[in-house]
């Protein structure tokens, strides 16, 4: 069973979870009972990323034993895990830990980066962590990169990183910054570091670009770095001073009300970002997160 | 074997320089320039400078003083390239002399007669022709870039294939050893490179033997060492081989007339020696030999190639870089003020090899013809990367002071300007931000305003548009590299207000004006 098939399935067999309350205003469904969201908030990042996929219903509940999975995080910049520009080293490789536990056959983690990618890899501190799981990490090139039908709105096809085409399940792993553009960069933001091409032109349109490939990429599993979040500067930032401890991890399916749970942070209202409310227009999800199953938790 | 062994290491040394996940290069991979007495003497000589470490050079000049050239034999890294062709076009046709010819050794020596001539006035072209120099910029910017180009290629082929592990294998060695395959003037490097080589094909060792200087000044050092060449009276069949097949005309047969200067001690005689008559002992021959049979520099072509060389000086200069800073010349961080730079800089290139982005790039004409393969930052190749002071690492003359990223980051290389007239937002009406968002100083060098634009139907947009402010603005370039007007960036940097000079400045910090006026953050 293929990514797609088992998004197929999930989409059928739970779409009372993924779209439930926007769609049906909180009809109950026999999955239902379980949370849309999970709001984790801790010391140790490690454990509140293992925290929050266990309110999620395990790992197990996401990947099955056998499964190609790839995760996403962020790693677009040459900043140390205390500027909050890349996704928290830890919460990468306990989500590695989680997945490999699961049974998957193998783990890929992988950007395309922005400063050089060896760089970003070994001074995000996610080379170091991830390299003790004995998971995959491959940097980004022109040779892992395949022109792919995105059938999006705005963006009918782009070069897709093809660890994330051939993978079964994918995991988004953003970090929470602010971004002078499209204010705030997540989850949806984060898929312009799984393409390749001219990525600088998505500027031009960059909402709509994002709709497009959280539609096209269908994450298996949104999990929001929220541990340090980036204010002001973003996305790179460059002190301390403009980052914000939030201790926070924050994952779901919707890829859509994670976002909007991560706006939150930056007292930010969802309804004022542009990309979560085309993404709800579209049906990838709902950023009213007044409709959704929130449990949050503090360990 | 020693020559491969020193060859080995400086490719060891060569493919180190570069970002191995260490923020500081551990091993010195430009140690082996400072053994280079040349580069030290004319380092020392053209920017008046003493510069600690080539007190490496010493070692050369006692080893060659007693030994000889024996580093031009046993060390020399260009003398193993030259060595192993030489052995390699034996046989070959291909620009072999119809007659046996014997050029003037003199050549070099009065080429490093000009070079030195040029450095009492402050010229510095030892890097043109030292070996070191010359093999590393050849490497750096022409033959590495050449293999990963080749490597590239197989990888297009391993992929056509089917075989995409092997292929993927490589690009990730692309990006693990950080092999940069753009450079302005690579091909023109590698040619040079290519007919050095070739040269060997008309004449073994021809570069050793003619062209380079350092192997000139050696030459001149050790005239009178001890270590000596031995032919076994008894033994000797008086056949001449030796003589025919010295790689450096330095004659070893009949013994009188042999070159103490010019011998490399590569042994070459010894091995074609039919009756291994042929050594080489310390203090062998304490009988009368003397220098006679060195090569003759006569008096009237020392002082015409000296005058050469000190003339030469005020055309080197005819330049207008002298009078006001070229806008392209971008030098690297923590580059000395320009007139001691040219006169520091040996042109060696590792500072290319170096840099992560591939930026750093061989000046033709913006530096002056003296300034010729100097580097520059070519933002639209590749930017400074913020984090990095990799190219004041390897540096061997300190033309590049040494920096620490702390101090690096506060060095400003030169400024960045909007081109409004092709920036996205102010002509187009449409959103971009991508230079303010790369600029990686926080605060951001670049901040947005909100701009009116009129469209071609007359209508009006407001859109974010970048400005700059010019006292948080480094110079680094990435807003330029990644700009979306890829052809003529919108964006675009030049090299006013940069730090290192006093001349090229824009701002003018005044007493109580401390720059930092702008961050609301601190």
């Amino acid at each position: 069973m293929n990514r797609r098939d088992f998004l197929k399935g999930l989409a059928a067999g739970s779409a009372a979870l993924r779209f439930g309350p926007a769609l049906l205003g909180g009809a109950t469904s026999p999955q239902a009972a379980g949370p849309h969201l999970a709001v984790v908030e801790g010391e140790s990042p490690a454990a509140i990323t293992k925290e929050a996929i266990a309110v999620l219903g395990g790992m197990k509940r996401f990947v099955r034993k056998g499964d190609k999975v790839l995760i996403k995080p962020n790693i677009g910049w040459d900043r140390t895990p205390e500027m909050a520009a890349c996704t928290n080293p830890e919460v990468v490789k306990a989500l590695v830990e989680l997945v490999q536990e699961a049974g998957a056959k193998s783990v890929t983690v992988i950007d395309n980066t922005t400063n050089q990618a060896k760089r970003c890899y070994v001074r995000s501190g996610i080379l170091d962590a991830v390299r003790s799981t004995g998971a995959a990490m491959p940097y980004a090139d022109e040779t892992r990169v395949k022109k792919t039908a995105l059938k999006g709105e705005w963006l009918k096809e782009w070069d897709i990183l093809t660890d994330v085409l051939e993978a079964d399940k994918i995991i988004n792993v953003p970090i929470a910054k602010h971004h002078s553009l499209c204010r705030l960069t997540m989850g949806m933001k984060n898929w312009l570091g799984a393409i390749g091409g001219a990525r600088n032109q998505l500027h031009q349109n960059l909402d709509r670009a994002m709709v497009d490939l959280t539609a096209f990429f269908k994450p298996t599993l949104t999990v929001l770095d929220a541990y340090r979040i980036l204010v002001r500067n973003g996305p790179q930032g460059g002190r301390v001073s403009d980052t914000k401890l939030v201790k926070t991890v924050v994952a779901g399916v919707d890829p859509v009300a994670v976002d909007a749970m991560g706006a939150t942070f930056f007292e930010i209202r969802p309804q004022e970002l542009l990309y979560l409310k085309l993404a709800q227009e579209r049906g990838l999800g709902t950023f009213e997160l007044e409709k959704l199953r929130v449990e949050k938790r503090k360990i | 074997m020693s020559q491969a062994g020193f060859f080995g290491l400086f490719l060891v040394f060569f493919i180190g320089a570069h970002y191995t996940g260490q923020d500081y290069i551990s091993s010195t991979v430009q140690r082996f320039f400072h053994f280079d007495p040349l580069l030290a003497l004319v380092t020392l000589v053209a920017a008046r400078l003493v510069y600690a470490s080539f007190v490496f050079a010493l070692i050369t000049v006692v080893a060659t003083v007693v030994l000889g050239r024996v580093f031009c034999g046993w060390v020399c890294p260009l003398g193993a390239v030259h060595q192993f062709s030489s052995f390699a076009f034996e046989k070959t046709k291909f620009l072999r002399p119809p007659r046996e010819e014997r050029a003037s050794l003199a050549w070099k020596y009065y080429i490093l007669i000009i070079v030195l001539a040029g450095a009492l006035l402050g010229l510095d072209l030892a890097g043109y022709l030292d070996p070191f120099s010359f093999l590393t910029r050849s490497f750096a910017l022409s033959v590495f870039p050449g293999l990963a180009y080749a490597l590239s290629g197989l990888k297009s082929v391993f992929y056509a294939l089917g075989i995409t592990g092997t292929g993927r294998s490589i690009s990730q060695l692309l990006e693990n050893w950080t092999l940069n395959e753009t450079f302005i003037q690579g091909f023109a490097v590698g040619i040079l490179f290519l007919g050095a080589i070739a040269l060997n094909a008309r004449k073994e060792r021809f570069w050793c033997r003619y062209l380079c200087p350092t192997g000139a000044l050696l030459g001149l050092l050790s005239r009178w060492n001890v270590l000596k060449l031995r032919i076994d009276d008894e033994k000797c069949i008086n056949c001449g081989l030796c003589t025919q097949h010295c790689e450096t005309q330095a004659n070893p047969y009949p013994r009188e007339k042999w070159r103490s200067g010019e011998c490399v001690y590569c042994e070459t005689c010894a091995a074609i020696c039919p009756t291994a008559a042929i050594g080489f002992t310390l203090n062998g021959a304490p009988e009368k030999l003397t220098n006679v049979s060195n090569v003759d520099l006569s008096r009237r072509r020392l002082l015409l190639t000296t005058f050469l060389g000190l003339v030469a000086v005020p055309f080197f200069r005819l330049t207008p870089s002298h009078k006001r800073a070229s806008l392209k010349l971008i030098r690297p961080p923590g580059s000395l003020p320009e007139d001691k730079f040219l006169a520091k800089c040996v042109k060696c290139g590792q500072c290319m090899r170096a840099c992560p982005t591939n930026g750093l790039q061989p000046a033709l004409t913006e530096a002056g013809p003296e300034g010729i393969y100097t580097p520059m930052l070519v933002p639209k190749i590749g930017y400074c990367e913020y984090y990095c002071s990799l190219c004041t690492q390897v540096c061997p003359t300190g033309a590049i002071q040494k920096q620490t990223i702390e101090v690096k980051n506060k060095i400003k290389i030169g400024s960045a300007w909007v081109n409004k007239s092709r920036c996205i937002p102010y002509v187009l009406g449409k959103p971009c931000i991508v230079c303010e968002e790369h600029c990686p100083v926080s605060p951001k060098a670049i901040k947005l305003i909100e701009v009116e634009t009129k469209l071609p139907d007359g209508k009006a947009v407001v859109q974010k548009a970048p400005v700059i402010d010019l006292e948080l603005c480094t110079g680094c370039g990435i807003c330029e590299n990644k700009c979306p007007v890829v052809d003529d960036p919108a964006i675009f940097v030049t090299s006013v207000g940069e730090t290192r000079s006093e001349r090229n400045r824009l701002l003018l910090q005044v007493a109580g004006e401390t720059g930092q006026a702008t961050d609301p953050y601190k």
